[in-house]
């Protein structure tokens, strides 16, 4: 096919579409775009929940690379020269300890168990943005004795039943309250609440911090840590300090943030592209199934039409491409509309995110996602798009004039 | 130019034969105006169809210019169709959406020794003959049935075709209205020594042909000058 027929079959599909139902084509056109926004909206919005539990576990929980106790081992021994072995290595922010101990609270009747972690505060601060969340009073001093904070979780709220409590708190704990905090080891003291803290991430909002020499003073032991979390610096990949780390020397568990997430949440962040998958197969064949449907009726509506085209000499390649052209014309005008619709309902989502307790979902989209998926919408579209014009365009003249 | 020779059309609707095209030999000479006349199912348009490669017969041959079209591949039948004929249908079957000058001018822009700059003038040209040029950017929707069937003339023979095909083109206009039609493929005829084969149940407009082939049943009945 030359130049000349292709230019003939754009020009026969623009005035088409120009001329013809303006409010058809709009029609047309919107499908494309919703199921453009679809098939990015969804899987986005999937993957946006996995990209944020992801980042609240790092952030609060385990850092870059978490390191714990070699097997058969409750503790990390040797923690002064762990600590310094790690920190002097390049690509290293900052390692820092955490050690945790059970334990029973009481505060004005109430009851409850819970972890009891202790950290270096100033420390802390280099792997962890816990100490920009407090609600309420002040984050721990490294000197601090007799204090803790607590998240919004177990500090609760005086105007919510215990029975109707989402999870079991101190039922409305106040910065300056003392709690009673009975250790498992049999230890008990009394503590005064420094301050309240709230992250949004359920699990976080659920624990209490002491300082390291306040729970040293409660096990009696030193230098020893129950885990260790190492901030990398930006520009170094986990698994190259990792494997800096392993050939230095450090003899305990070390695992990278995505080896710990792929264990523990490596089947949810599964689901939720599998349920994406799906999203995005079933708009595909909508697309599909729509495209062709129009295509197919404007096609028949126009088998005289056709007829008459090849009677007087045209091609009916030209014919198939003028239908394809349409098409084509069609998915191109729908995708950018659906980028639109995608790029709105994204900044919405920015500033007004789905919270749960469990995630906060902002769609998470990536050029390649828009890319690929407009791309696969827009094969699919011209492919469902010709069969029907490549069908009618291959019939007898004299049938498709009888219309 | 044009000569048949043993041309067949046989339908089956069910298990009846239908002999649209009973054994027809005609030959038809340049420059002639030749009308096909008949009752109703005589097998007319199924003629002019075979003649004019839109159906194929069941049997026999056809030559045009010495060219056995049978033996044409789909693809060349085409592009014959679109350099030696034109079409003139009953229903104009004008494209809606392009306008009287893209519709004249579009069987002109396919071809490949046509340059723009030609067939725009050549549409002008053929739209001033037929006196269209003020309407040349109208839709069809904005022109009388009289003035479609113009239009639809000025697009059959933009290409200066060898033979030129009427398929009842006054099937659907007013005495007022045909008579201006066949008036332009009289004209036509004896300016541009073009050869027009039309189909007509009418029998004033035998006044217009140079020859009349009368079918019946499917079969040749006479040719009279």
């Amino acid at each position: 096919m030359g130049k000349k027929e292709l230019k003939v079959a754009f020009f026969l599909a623009w005035r088409s579409l120009v001329r013809g139902n303006r409010s058809s084509l709009f029609l047309n056109v919107l499908i494309i775009s919703m199921v453009f926004t679809n098939m990015i909206f969804f899987p986005a919005l999937m993957n946006g929940i996995g990209v944020d539990i992801t980042k609240r576990v790092v952030d609060y929980q385990i850092s870059n690379i978490l390191i714990e106790p070699k097997k058969g081992n409750d503790y990390i021994t040797d923690l002064g020269a762990t600590l310094g072995l790690i920190n002097g290595l390049p690509g290293i922010e900052r390692a820092t300890p955490h050690y945790t101990l059970g334990a029973t609270l009481k505060f004005r009747g109430r009851v409850l168990g819970s972890t009891i972690s202790a950290i270096q505060p100033r420390e802390e601060k280099y792997v962890s943005p816990l100490s920009t969340k407090m609600i309420a009073g002040s984050y721990l001093g490294d000197t601090d004795e007799g204090e803790v904070i607590l998240g919004t979780g177990v500090a609760g709220s005086p105007n919510v039943l215990e029975a109707d409590e989402y999870s079991p708190s101190l039922g409305g704990v106040r910065v300056g309250n003392a709690i009673t905090i009975e250790y498992v080891n049999g230890f008990k003291k009394e503590y005064r609440v420094k301050g309240i803290f709230s992250t949004g991430v359920f699990e976080l909002d659920n624990q209490i911090f002491t300082t390291w020499g306040d729970m040293e003073g409660v096990t009696g032991a030193k230098d020893r840590a129950s885990y260790i979390t190492v901030k990398v610096k930006p520009g170094y990949s986990d698994q190259a300090v990792k494997t800096q780390l392993l050939q230095y020397g450090v003899m305990e568990k070390v695992q990278t943030s995505l080896d710990v997430l792929d264990k523990s949440l490596g089947q949810n962040l599964a689901s939720f592209s599998i349920i994406g998958f799906i999203s995005l197969i079933v708009s595909l064949v909508i697309a599909v199934v729509v495209l062709f449907i129009v295509i197919m009726i404007k096609t028949l509506n126009n088998r005289r039409q056709i007829g008459i085209l090849k009677a007087i000499g045209v091609d009916r390649t030209v014919i198939m491409n003028s239908y394809g052209f349409q098409v084509i014309i069609i998915s191109i005008a729908g995708i950018l509309m659906g980028f639109v619709f995608t790029g709105l309902l994204v900044l919405y989502m920015t500033y007004y995110p789905m919270v749960t307790p469990q995630f906060s979902a902002t769609p998470y989209v990536t050029f390649t996602d828009l890319a690929v998926n407009g791309l696969i919408l827009f094969i699919a579209s011209v492919i469902a798009g010709y069969l029907p014009a490549w069908k009618v365009a291959r019939e007898n003249i004299q049938d498709v004039m009888r219309g | 130019m044009i000569r048949t020779q043993g041309l067949r059309k046989i339908y089956r609707m069910g298990n009846v034969e239908v002999k649209a095209l009973d054994g027809v030999d005609i030959q038809i000479g340049k420059g002639e105006f030749v009308g096909i006349m008949g009752p109703s199912g005589s097998g007319k348009s199924t003629l002019l169809h075979m003649l004019g490669l839109l159906d194929t017969p069941t049997s026999g041959k056809i030559f045009i210019d010495g060219t056995e079209v049978e033996k044409l591949t789909d693809y060349e039948k085409t592009m014959f169709r679109l350099y030696k004929l034109g079409y003139v249908f009953q229903d104009y079957a004008l494209v809606p959406e392009l306008t009287v000058m893209e519709n004249v001018a579009l069987p002109a822009m396919l071809r490949a020794d046509r340059t723009e700059q030609q067939y725009k003038a050549a549409t002008v040209d053929i739209l001033s003959r037929i006196g269209l040029c003020d309407r040349r950017t109208h839709l069809q929707g904005e022109l009388s049935g009289g003035q479609q069937q113009r239009v639809a003339v000025a697009r059959a023979i933009v290409n200066k075709p060898d033979i030129l095909f009427a398929d009842e083109p006054c099937a659907n206009l007013d005495t007022e209205n045909s008579r201006m039609v066949l008036n332009l493929f009289k004209e036509i005829n004896r300016e541009m020594q073009q050869t027009i084969v039309m189909v007509s149940h009418e029998e004033w407009h035998r006044e217009y042909f140079d020859r009349v082939i009368r079918l019946r049943d499917g079969k040749i009945v006479n040719g009279e000058k």
